[in-house]
């Protein structure tokens, strides 16, 4: 059995706990940086275990983190990207549930190597429950002084709050996410700037994933080198799947990167329901482009999904049997994107509301010779053409299945 | 710094975007969501262009040209691209027009079908003709579309003044936000909903009105389809001609774009390069221009009282009668008042046929109570010069900005983009008034001072200057030691009680705002106080930005009351205008000449009234002559604007019916009066003399004008520029027992010659919410009053009546309202707003 660096406590009775989280050595690390390291310590480790965001994009988190001016005359700020809004993902709110503390001395520790003294943790609206368990934890952690002022004694101030999404999905987007914590609209900004140098209220800021954040303890408490030896090849560490569709166990499972999607879904989640027969999966969440059965022998890591022109993206795993029917599944996505589209970019606002429409037709049974087409050149108008990546978001699954399953789509179409 | 665009090299400024170096250089990128005043927005894709080594397209709106950048404008896959993106944006358009086969026939043949309710195709658009939408069509040849065109149906919203919003033409660019936002800093109108829904809107759906708009008609401006459109336009034809002009409805002076339709005036606005606006206007000027002109209100033709009635007459006979009756009164029975929105060229007969044809040193001027008479008058008894020249562009890129004294969100809204410029740019604003304006919410500190405090903070803040400044360099600035002793006993407990800020913290913060290393900038209105407080107050204002080597910037209010009062300036005998009003009360004026407004309380009865004016009024119908003047826009006239800025316009339009420039009308009279030197045949013969006879015009000639020149008065400068002896008093005006409540009005600037605009336009009555008094909850609660309820106010002076709107933009005790003029005895010009005790109790 691999080591588990996220997953620990899950399981756990009252593991959201402060008492059961110090009990398994936790807090042990924070303690650790705090009294004994260095800030560029800390940020070379980080850097050491080449730790890629989780929340989609993949970016090393300990480059991103180097990106931040040291000398200026701003604050700096993190905002936790919790804002899980990806259709077929559900990590965060596991390590949320589960593990709070762990996601707060993770938040801690990147405070500390940064230099940030106010950190955000943006929880999507509806993850109620979610966001009053961290605000417990807050709570919890700094009656313990390991938030607040003057955290254990050695002069580091860290102040950490929980603010709720109003349920878009496009405030996921890391710019948008900080629209939106100013009170604003929830639009992307356009890049450059990037955040690490103008983000929230004009400040160098941090944007971080909860997963990605959640590794932090483990790299400084074991090391980069432990660290990138549990993934399977050169990205480091494990990764949440999250497996959803028609598996036997649909859940969470904490595997190296590099599993392979085959053994995901046939070993580790029970295989096909009821034995039906596979027909594809989409691998990282809902934008991530879906693969056939003949794709899915493949290591679930960064590079080999960009390779099978697809990604890793959240590690959402959504599998479809052969009883669903693809023209179901692409119109759930573009349901999904045109109701989601903030509304900026014309391929994306329009574009989208054409493809919902459209498929919505075919599925009437009214659909028209050329609708495939039309869809297709649709998503393609959309594909790197809009401010954010919310058009390539909702252009990569559909041109994927417009492209794989043609033929099916089209037999939803009369002469 | 050098890219290549096309192939071709081109020269580029640091920090310029791909679109901008393209448009200079006159490659046509195709863009509506761009606008060059505004920050990129991105948003309909149209200017995507390939860079070389960069993956996908980018944005040229938003992309900043880079050293050796290799940009591609136009290729086969961009153009696929774009025409695809515009497919999608008239797939929501009405744009069966823009791909119609029989379009040109249309053209010729339905050229004025577009007076219907709903547009349904560019024919049917009141922006046909002028549409940034048609215009990309045509330039990237979009002859069909691949899908059926989407009716929206938003239903189109009439509910405000001036302009409707059709958002079923509206392609979501966004530039209407941003100029709300970025420009006028009233972020009225936002993105509402998402995805397909997206839309523009207010919050929670609300009026423009109620979500703070001013009626500026930016959005309008920089609308690139019909979804904004000028109401009193959509059923006109498209203009045929543009003039150029100085909008008189404030002391600004404004440049706008005067549209004409067989030379009538359809529209007016903003000119890009005017210099004072730069593009911009405010409600009056872009949407109340035309009232003023086509007033039902104008006087036609001359009219004199020969017996019972006022009958119409032949000029010259309207003028021998004239001239004929004011040979019989001796110079000190006649008055001239002067109004101080006309021409300097017709103030400066006007000046000439008083003091030499009538004989008589009585001529009183607006001026003489605006901001700079009442200053000049303080500096005069102190023998201290004061340069009043500042430019606009200043306030913007002043550190600190103080205003008092009016809300120049209404009353001088160019002024106010000019400091929301600097507050952008981290400015500290203060303001020091006893209410909540819109603007407050941009304030560093929002002190609400209780009314006639102000000269006591200002006085104050002086003396902590005094008190951290070496000062040796300025020991010998006349006035300073009295400055000193002045401010000496300006202890802050007092301070503190008499403006009612609440902690020595903050006053301490507004101290810091004043640091020597900030260039200051204070902007005094004449409002909310009354004649003698503000007196204090600008002589306050005055000292305090010359201890911080800050700035002074008068806020006047005529179109031309500056120039009046420069005019005005070489003539050492000048009545003061109480007495001029206790003369005439008395008896003593006989014969009064009148080109401006007035309102007299006093009963006022002279042997013989003229009344020379563009617009009817009270005084007018009981007139023994009526003279019709011409407005702006029918002769050309020169104006000084609050700046020290010399502008000229030409005339826009022929004269009104029989109306005559006034310099016209009183050269005749003049002449038939027997006066031998009055014998101007154009407005530039009178400038000539203006140049030559007014130091403050020295070297100002008809010919500068016509040269793009930025002219200013020209002032004294010296050792003479000291301080000014300020009165700390130490009351705050408040009611009494009878009146136990201080009525302040604003909007005393809506006014042009005796044209009250809210009268003239029901859609500005609104905005200036005029028969409404703004009470206080407290006071609301005291006087068992609710929202809407009717009131009779009275005064020493008068009664009038109004409608309670509760709102805590008021402090307890105080309740303000737009100009009442039943209510203003002692306010002789409108410029000066009387500030009134009054009581209120519930009735119709």
């Amino acid at each position: 059995m691999e080591e588990k660096i996220l997953t620990k406590l899950f399981g756990l009775k009252d593991s959201h706990t402060i008492d059961v989280y110090l009990k398994h050595d936790g807090y042990k690390t924070t303690r650790k940086v705090i009294m004994e390291m260095k800030p560029g310590e800390v940020l070379e480790e980080v850097k050491a275990a080449n730790l890629r965001g989780r929340g989609g994009a993949g970016f090393p988190a300990g480059v991103k983190w180097g990106f931040v001016p040291q000398n200026i005359d701003k604050p700096k700020y993190l905002c936790v990207n919790a804002d899980e809004g990806e259709p077929g993902t559900f990590k965060d709110r596991y390590i949320m549930n589960h593990d709070p503390h762990l996601l707060l001395e993770g938040i801690i520790i990147a405070s500390y190597a940064v230099g940030i003294h106010k950190a955000y943790i943006y929880i999507r609206g509806e993850y109620e429950n979610v966001a009053l368990r961290m605000e417990k934890a807050i709570e919890e952690a700094a009656a313990r002084r390991y938030l607040g002022k003057n955290i254990l004694g050695k002069g580091f101030d860290l102040d950490i709050y929980v603010h709720r999404g109003a349920g878009a999905y496009i405030c996921g987007e890391e710019t948008a996410l900080l629209e939106s914590l100013e009170g604003k609209r929830g639009n992307p900004r356009m890049k450059p700037p990037f955040p690490a140098s103008i983000g929230l209220f004009g400040c160098p800021t941090v944007i971080n994933n909860v997963e990605t954040l959640s590794n932090v303890p483990f790299i400084i408490q074991n090391g980069a080198g432990k660290f990138t030896r549990n993934g399977l090849l050169k990205d480091g560490g494990t990764r949440l799947f999250g497996v959803s569709g028609m598996v036997e166990k649909p859940g969470i499972y904490e595997l190296p990167i590099g599993t392979s999607l085959k053994d995901i879904i046939f070993k580790y989640a029970g295989g096909m329901k009821k034995g039906k027969k596979f027909k594809a999966v989409i691998p990282g969440g809902m934008s991530a482009p879906v693969l056939t059965a003949d794709e899915i022998d493949i290591n679930m890591d960064f590079d080999s999904l960009v390779e099978a022109k697809s990604m890793l993206g959240s590690a959402g795993v959504i599998v479809i049997d052969e009883e669903t029917s693809m023209l179901d599944v692409l119109k759930t996505i573009a349901k999904f994107y045109s109701h989601e589209s903030c509304g900026q970019c014309t391929p994306c606002r329009i574009g989208n509301a054409w493809i919902r429409k459209i498929v919505e037709r075919i599925a009437e049974g009214k659909g028209k010779p050329g609708d495939i087409d039309n869809i297709h050149r649709l998503a393609k108008n959309m594909l790197q053409k809009t401010l954010c990546p919310l058009g390539d978001a909702a252009a990569m699954p559909i041109l994927a299945i417009t492209e794989k399953f043609r033929k099916e789509l089209e037999s939803y179409i009369g002469n | 710094m050098k890219i290549t665009l096309d192939g071709k090299q081109i020269e580029v400024e640091e920090g310029q975007t791909v679109l901008d170096a393209a448009r200079e250089n006159d490659i046509y990128i195709p863009s509506l969501c761009d606008n060059p005043h505004l920050s990129p927005f991105s948003g309909c894709r149209l200017c995507l262009v390939e860079i070389k080594g960069q993956r996908g397209y980018a944005p040229s709106c938003s992309t900043i040209a880079r050293e050796g950048m290799e940009v591609k404008s136009d290729s086969p896959k961009l153009r696929k691209i774009r025409i695809r993106i515009l497919e999608l944006i008239l797939s929501e358009h009405p744009s069966a027009c823009l791909i119609c086969q029989e379009k040109e026939n249309c053209d010729e043949y339905k050229s004025t079908i577009r007076k219907v309710g709903e547009t349904t195709g560019c024919v049917l658009c009141p922006n046909n003709g002028r549409c940034d939408l048609q215009k990309v069509a045509d330039a990237l040849g979009v002859d069909s579309i691949r899908f059926p065109a989407i009716y929206r149906d938003i239903e189109v919203n009439k509910k405000d003044p001036f302009f409707d919003r059709n958002y079923n033409l509206c392609i979501l660019c966004g530039r209407c936000v941003r100029v709300c936002h970025e420009i006028r800093g009233t972020s009225t109108i936002t993105f509402v909903n998402r995805g397909s829904d997206a839309v523009i809107g207010t919050a929670l759906d609300k009026t423009l009105q109620d979500a703070g708009c001013q009626f500026c008609g930016a959005c309008v401006d920089v609308c690139p389809t019909g979804a904004l459109t000028e109401r009193s336009l959509k059923y006109e034809k498209i203009a045929d001609e543009t003039k150029e002009t100085i909008c008189p409805l404030c002391s600004m002076g404004c440049r706008l774009d005067v549209g004409k339709y067989e030379g009538r005036i359809l529209s007016s606005q903003p000119s890009e390069d005017g210099k004072v606006n730069q593009g911009q206007a405010c409600v009056k000027g872009r949407f109340l221009l035309k009232n003023t002109v086509y007033s039902g209100q104008r006087i036609k033709r001359p009219m004199i009282r020969r017996k019972k009635d006022l009958e119409p007459v032949s000029w010259d006979e309207a003028l021998d009668f004239v001239a004929e009756k004011l040979k019989g009164f001796p110079g000190d029975k006649v008055g001239f008042i002067q109004s101080s929105q006309v021409s300097c060229e017709d103030m400066f007969v006007f000046e000439q046929f008083v003091r030499d044809v009538l004989k008589s040193d009585q001529i009183a001027a607006e001026s003489e109570n605006s901001v700079y008479g009442i200053l000049k008058e303080l500096a005069d008894e102190s023998g201290v010069i004061l340069p009043m020249n500042h430019k606009i562009k200043e306030i913007s890129q002043a550190d600190t900005i103080f205003l008092s004294g009016a809300d120049i969100v209404s009353s001088h809204p160019i002024v106010w983009l000019a400091v929301l410029k600097a507050v952008k740019t981290g400015a500290g604003l203060i303001i020091a008034a006893p209410f909540e304006f819109s603007l407050s919410r941009y304030a560093t500190l929002d002190l609400r001072i209780k009314p006639g405090s102000e000269a006591m903070l200002l006085g104050y803040l002086a003396k902590q200057v005094l008190g951290r400044e070496d000062l040796s360099e300025k020991e010998t600035v006349k006035g300073l030691e009295d400055l000193k002793k002045s401010v000496e006993d300006l202890r802050i407990e007092d301070v503190l009680k008499l403006t009612g800020i609440p902690n020595e913290e903050t006053l301490t913060h507004a101290e810091k705002l004043f640091r020597p290393d900030r260039s200051v900038v204070l902007l005094l209105g004449a409002g909310f106080a009354g004649k003698e407080k503000i007196k204090n107050t600008l002589a306050a204002g005055w000292n305090l930005a010359r201890l911080t080597r800050g700035r002074l910037f008068l806020l006047g209010s005529g179109v031309n009351e500056r120039g009046q009062f420069e005019i005005r300036k070489i003539y050492d005998k000048k009545i003061d205008l109480s007495e001029f009003i206790r003369k005439a009360a008395e008896g003593k004026i006989e014969a009064l000449y009148m080109t401006g407004p007035i309102t007299l309380a006093v009963k006022f009865d002279p042997a013989f009234l003229v009344v020379q004016d563009s617009y009817w009024s009270d005084m007018a119908k009981k007139a023994h002559a009526v003279f019709p003047a011409s407005t702006f826009a029918e002769d050309e006239c020169s104006f000084v604007n609050t700046e020290g800025r010399v502008q000229r316009s030409g005339s826009i339009i022929p004269h009104y019916e029989e109306s005559k420039p006034d310099w016209w009308i009183i050269s005749r009279l003049a002449q038939k009066m027997g006066a031998r030197s009055f014998s101007f045949k154009k407005s530039s013969d009178i400038f000539n003399r203006i140049e030559k006879e007014i130091p403050a015009f020295t070297g100002i000639t008809n010919v500068s004008f016509t040269k793009e020149e930025d002219l200013f008065i020209k002032e004294e400068q010296g050792d003479k520029i000291g301080f000014l002896p300020a009165v700390y008093d130490r009351t705050v005006s408040s009611g009494e027992k009878r009146y136990p409540f201080l009525l302040v009005q604003d909007g005393g600037y809506d006014s042009y010659r005796n044209l009250d605009l809210t009268k003239e336009n029901k859609g500005f009555a609104k905005i200036r919410e005029t028969g409404i008094i703004l009470l206080n909850p407290e006071d609301a609660v005291v006087l068992e009053l609710k929202n809407g309820e009717s009131v009779k106010i009275n005064s020493e002076s008068g009664e009038s009546h109004a409608v309670v709107k509760i709102s805590e933009a008021v402090p307890a005790g105080i309740v303000k309202t737009h100009f009442l003029r039943r209510l203003s005895p002692d306010s002789i010009f409108v410029s000066m707003l009387a500030v009134l005790p009054v009581n209120i109790k519930r009735g119709e």
